[in-house]
């Protein structure tokens, strides 16, 4: 399937999507084409969240997100996300705010079909002062029926869609990831479907030689694209390195509305697919500079699952 | 050789600084910057046991680059155990193995609570800040808090804007009563002019030492409440010849850490 057909399929304007990803993995090429088809009134979420979610915020797809935190890293301030919060440019989107410990415990508890589930962080914060659109369903606090104590319950979360980008998955979806997970493996298992965005598609085989990398099972999926290089401008480990100079082109894109409108112009509206991104990355900045982000190779040793 | 370098920067200090809080077989969980060199300082000197994560999912990373990013491609090979946010804010913070945590704040007050949210009002924000992150659950639930910031009349605060990490929250007791776990909270602020501790009774930060260069009464000017100061308050301790060479030749050999002079510790 094309990254065209599953998100005109899947994904549904004011539906909640968990986008995963930690500059490690984010699914760019998804959310390229979230904004191409001007999808309208999302809720998004997932602990930390870099330029893919401020890319979405300025191009106006997004009413609601449920955040940690959003910064554009190396590069400061998310500038998109400022001018939303702060002047309402394009609009004010609402922010339920929680932390890198409670969003990713809300996550799992709603891939395992929890209705809550308590945390130990947030309390005495003003964290629990500002109430969102969640109103007072964004946690509730209890004396713990064990043993008395204060105890926060943060709610479950079941997102309509999970998308994500993996290194390898087959064509069905059972999807596999190495390196730093985020909040991915919940997040993904918490949707009620999956849309799986990979480096390459490879056979039911390879995926059973290695079986424990899979954490997302395919009868969750609902569409596999393959896009390589779809994490860019993050990185994917084994395949390529986080672009830090693409990091310094968006901020200052981004530091002003024209700015922003051209980058999308020239990056998401001006290009049809991942492979038109990557013929114009090359077009841009030279085949040099995109060869130089390729991973070098340093394989581990092989694990044998034989008995 | 000289024991003291003097041609230090005050980032390498306050690097040091932190370095010197952790102890040997220490948990420490570290950002990008200031804690990673402090914890690195600290594991090539006297604490070579001491071990580090970052929340991404990253146990004991090997980087054969300095990290700029708690999700940097560096932390991936050679790494001990790589999961996710679920596996070291939940198995390993949550659950009470970090010692040590290490934060950093647009807005610091005199009970440690740290801003990173918002300037002004929250509704109608003049500045809107990234948020929490893991900074709430690393100052809620790590042993002992160590947070760096700016030494002037903005960044310290008698009280923050927003609480988005709480330090001692309104003072003794406040942790407590909220059910967060018994003897953690702030240890220390490692400012570019001074350390100021915590008093174990008011849990007010003083001033226990204070830079090379600076004094009691500038440190106490650029504070924005009343600052005590410790009986024994002396000059911080400059980096030792021993440090300085772990920071520049093995650490930071093309020494990134100059961009901190930039963005004002010094």
């Amino acid at each position: 399937m094309t990254m065209q057909e599953a998100i005109a399929c899947h994904v549904h304007d004011g539906d909640f999507l968990f986008i995963g990803g930690y500059i490690c993995r984010p699914p760019f090429g998804a959310i390229h084409e979230i904004i191409r088809q001007n999808k309208k009134d999302l809720t998004i979420t997932r602990s930390n969240a870099a330029d893919d979610f401020d890319l979405l915020i300025g191009a106006g797809c997004v009413k609601r997100f449920i955040s940690t935190f959003i910064s554009l890293g190396l590069y400061g301030l998310a500038r998109c996300y400022r001018r939303s919060v702060e002047k309402g440019i394009p609009h004010r989107i609402e922010v339920e705010e929680y932390t890198n410990l409670s969003l990713p415990m809300m996550l799992m508890a709603g891939a395992m079909g929890m209705p809550f589930v308590p945390v130990k962080d947030m309390v005495g914060t003003d964290l629990l002062k500002v109430k969102s659109f969640m109103g007072e369903n964004k946690y509730k606090m209890i004396d713990s029926p064990f043993d008395g104590k204060p105890t926060l319950l943060v709610p479950a979360l079941v997102p309509d869609v999970g998308i994500i980008h993996v290194q390898q998955a087959d064509d069905r979806g059972n999807a596999q990831i190495w390196g730093i997970g985020g909040d991915c493996k919940w997040g993904a298992n918490a949707a009620q479907k999956v849309i799986v965005s990979c480096e390459r598609i490879v056979s039911r085989e390879t995926i059973g030689k290695d079986p424990s990398r899979t954490i997302v099972p395919d009868f969750k999926v609902a569409a596999v694209v393959e896009e390589p290089f779809g994490a860019h401008p993050g990185y994917a480990p084994g395949f390529y390195d986080v672009d830090f100079s693409f990091g310094y082109l968006y901020q200052q894109a981004s530091n002003t509305v024209e700015g922003f409108q051209a980058f999308l112009d020239e990056w998401v509206f001006g290009i049809r697919d991942r492979t038109e991104y990557i013929q114009h990355y090359i077009q841009r900045f030279g085949y040099a500079q995109f060869k130089q982000l390729q991973a070098k190779f340093d394989y581990s040793f092989p694990v044998s699952y034989a008995y | 050789m000289d024991t003291h370098p003097n041609d230090y920067i005050k980032p390498e200090l306050m690097a040091c600084c932190g370095a010197r809080e952790i102890k040997d077989f220490d948990v420490v969980i570290v950002g990008t910057g200031f804690p990673t060199m402090s914890a690195n300082i600290a594991k090539h000197t006297h604490a070579k046991n001491a071990s580090m994560m970052q929340e991404s999912g990253v146990y004991d990373a090997r980087p054969a680059r300095p990290a700029l990013s708690v999700g940097d491609p560096c932390l991936n090979p050679g790494a001990a155990m790589i999961g996710g946010l679920v596996e070291v804010m939940g198995l390993f913070l949550q659950r009470g193995w970090v010692d040590v945590g290490f934060l950093s704040g647009s807005q610091v007050d005199r009970y440690g609570n740290i801003n990173t949210t918002v300037i002004g009002d929250y509704a109608r924000p003049a500045s809107r800040l990234p948020g929490s992150g893991g900074a709430n659950p690393i100052g809620a639930l790590a042993k002992k808090v160590l947070i760096i910031a700016l030494h002037d009349r903005r960044s310290l605060a008698e009280r923050v804007d927003f609480i988005t990490t709480p330090g001692y929250i309104d003072g003794p007791g406040t942790r407590e009563g909220w059910g967060l776990p018994p003897g953690t909270g702030p240890e220390v602020i490692i400012t570019n002019k001074a350390v100021l501790r915590f008093d174990s009774q008011t849990k007010l930060a003083y001033l226990a030492t204070y830079h090379p260069g600076t004094s009691v009464d500038e440190v106490r000017r650029l504070t924005p409440w009343d600052l005590e100061v410790a009986d024994d308050v002396h000059e911080t301790e400059p980096p030792t010849a021993e440090e300085l060479r772990v920071i520049r030749e093995v650490l930071d050999p093309y020494r990134m850490i100059r961009i901190y002079e930039k963005r004002g510790y010094v």
